[in-house]
Parts: structure tokens; C-alpha cells; sequence
């Protein structure tokens, strides 16, 4: 019966369904293939920056659990504050190197703007999360941090909005809102690797390109090496690559 | 008490309006030295990746 054939279409739950596969089609989630110039440690800090945060929102959410009086005096509570300072630590520098290396990648190319932007703001985000867990310490050093910095929140208009003196309001913004924000950008930012794919090198080989017949800069082809470079930019990065091979090189 | 407060603030470098703490200096040091690494030192696993996929391919 064609209309029964046609209600589920006309459904949300059909129409968010075809949304999604339409974000991110079918294989680019959790790809098991990666182009070639992705062998390269410097695609490692991305994940690894994942990876820390796993870490700092598990210690963080054992924190939350026991309270100041357990992680400033039980050794496990100890133990676990130290885990999640250094995970942030860890988290930052890992971000940083990432950062670093997609800004001389030129990481916006190929319709990346957004993925750039988000990654760009969740930095922000982050240090503003950061900010506020040494003000949630509850010790002295929180005190002194949230002194220092009062003057100069103050100064830009914001103090009464965001008063670094409240510890309660700070812990608040630590645990509930910004990392809400950060969740969220996190998430967009992923969203938007896996539909566009990592950013290739300058000299990367698309296979879609090279299908066809790739010329240099110089005019002489090279379609036997992974650095063949084409006549511009554009050709290499409007291309998504999500197979590791190009046609030809299989049997 | 100046001398213990100043060595328990830590060292710090002066370049002009530049203030830093050597710990935070040795930090930023190590993150470009990592950063340059990664950049140079070649991926390990490489071939026994080119032989997982011939095997997928049937070539294996």
C-alpha cells in the first residue's frame, strides 16, 4: 500500500534519520582505512587530545562524587585530583600540538572553515573550564588565583555576571556549563572531521584526482609517487579522500 | 622572609617586558621539540599495514 509506504517518511524520526545519513554517510563513522599521508604522528594529537578528556571528565565525575573534603584528604582522593590536573595537562598540551599543526596544514581548506572554527573556540572554552577548576580547588591557591583575577574581570565589565569570588557559582560553571559547551563543540567538531575527512597535506594525492591525467607545476606527470603536486591547491583539497589507495593501485 | 618566598615562587626569566617561569619556559620547549618530532619521526607500522590490506585484497 503506498500510503503506508509513504506515512513513515512524513514521520521526525524518518526525517532525522535521513538527516544523519546525509551529515555523515554510511562508512565515514569509525572508518577502518585512512588515506596514506595520515601515517604521520602529527594526526596523533587530535585523538590523543580525546583521549585526555575521557580522562579528565572520569576523574572529574569522581571528584564531583566524593567532594572537596575526600579529594584534600583520603589518598585516593588524592590520587584522583592529581589524575585530573594532569589529564587536563596533558589535554592542553596535546590541543596545543594539534593546533600547531592544523594552523601550518592550513586545516580550513576544502570546506573545513567550520571544523576550524569549532576547534578554535573549544580551545577558548577549554581555558575558560580551566580558569574555573582552580578557582573550585577550595584551597588557598584558589583563593589567590580568584583575587588576582577579580580586578581584571572586573575591569572588562563582566565581574557581575561572573564573579570569580563565588566559589559556588565557579564550581558551577566548572562542572555543568562549560563543559557543557565544550561537550557540544567537541561533539560538532568530530561531526565534522569525519564528514570531510582529515585534512590532506599540500602535496597529498587524491585518488579521485588521480583517475585522471595530474600534471605539475611543471607540466610532467608523476603519478607514480605519493607526492605528485598538482597545478593548484584547490584541485587537491576539494577532493574528500576516504579510501587509502587509489583505484588503479588495486588489482 | 624574602629569600624563601622568592625560591619557593620559583625562577623566572626576564626579557623585557617578557616575564616567565623557567618551568613554564621548559614546558613550551618540550612541546616544540614534540611538535617537531612528530613532524620528522616516521609512523611506525606502516608495513604491517600495506600487508593487512593486501591480505584484505586477496594479495597476501
Amino acid at each position: 500500500m503506498a500510503g503506508a509506504d509513504a506515512a513513515p517518511h512524513r514521520s521526525w524520526t524518518a526525517r532525522l534519520r535521513g538527516r544523519i545519513a546525509r551529515t555523515i554517510p554510511p562508512g565515514q563513522w569509525l572508518p577502518d582505512r585512512q588515506p596514506q599521508y595520515v601515517q604521520s604522528w602529527i594526526y596523533v594529537f587530535g585523538v590523543a587530545t580525546l583521549a585526555a578528556l575521557v580522562v579528565v571528565i572520569g576523574s572529574g565525575v569522581a571528584l564531583a562524587l566524593g567532594g572537596s573534603a575526600w579529594w584534600h584528604t583520603s589518598p585516593v582522593g588524592h590520587f584522583l585530583n592529581s589524575m585530573h590536573l594532569w589529564s587536563v595537562e596533558i589535554f592542553f598540551a596535546a590541543m596545543v600540538v594539534h593546533l600547531w599543526g592544523k594552523f601550518f596544514m592550513a586545516a580550513w581548506r576544502g570546506k573545513r572553515a567550520l571544523t576550524w572554527i569549532t576547534g578554535a573556540v573549544c580551545f577558548i572554552g577549554s581555558i575558560g573550564t580551566a580558569f574555573t577548576g582552580y578557582l573550585s580547588q577550595s584551597n588557598f591557591d584558589s583563593q589567590w588565583i580568584s583575587t588576582q583575577a577579580k580586578d581584571g574581570l572586573n575591569s572588562v565589565g563582566v565581574g557581575a555576571f561572573f564573579n570569580v569570588l563565588n566559589p559556588a557559582q565557579m564550581l558551577m560553571w566548572h562542572i555543568v556549563l562549560l563543559p557543557l559547551v565544550v561537550g557540544v563543540l567537541v561533539v560538532a567538531h568530530i561531526v565534522l572531521v569525519r564528514r570531510h575527512g582529515v585534512v590532506p597535506p599540500f602535496d597529498a594525492v587524491p585518488p579521485a584526482q588521480q583517475e585522471t591525467t595530474p600534471t605539475t607545476e611543471t607540466g610532467a606527470s608523476e603519478l607514480s609517487g605519493e607526492t605528485t603536486r598538482f597545478e593548484s591547491v584547490e584541485a587537491v583539497t576539494a577532493v574528500r579522500v576516504t579510501t587509502r589507495r587509489s583505484p588503479q593501485e588495486r588489482p | 622572609m624574602a629569600a624563601p618566598m622568592w625560591s619557593a615562587a620559583g625562577r623566572y626569566v626576564d626579557w623585557g617586558v617578557i616575564q616567565i617561569s623557567v618551568t613554564n619556559l621548559v614546558i613550551i620547549g618540550l612541546m616544540i621539540a614534540i611538535f617537531v618530532a612528530a613532524l620528522l619521526v616516521p609512523f611506525p607500522g606502516g608495513s604491517r599495514h600495506d600487508d593487512a590490506e593486501e591480505r584484505d585484497d586477496g594479495r597476501g
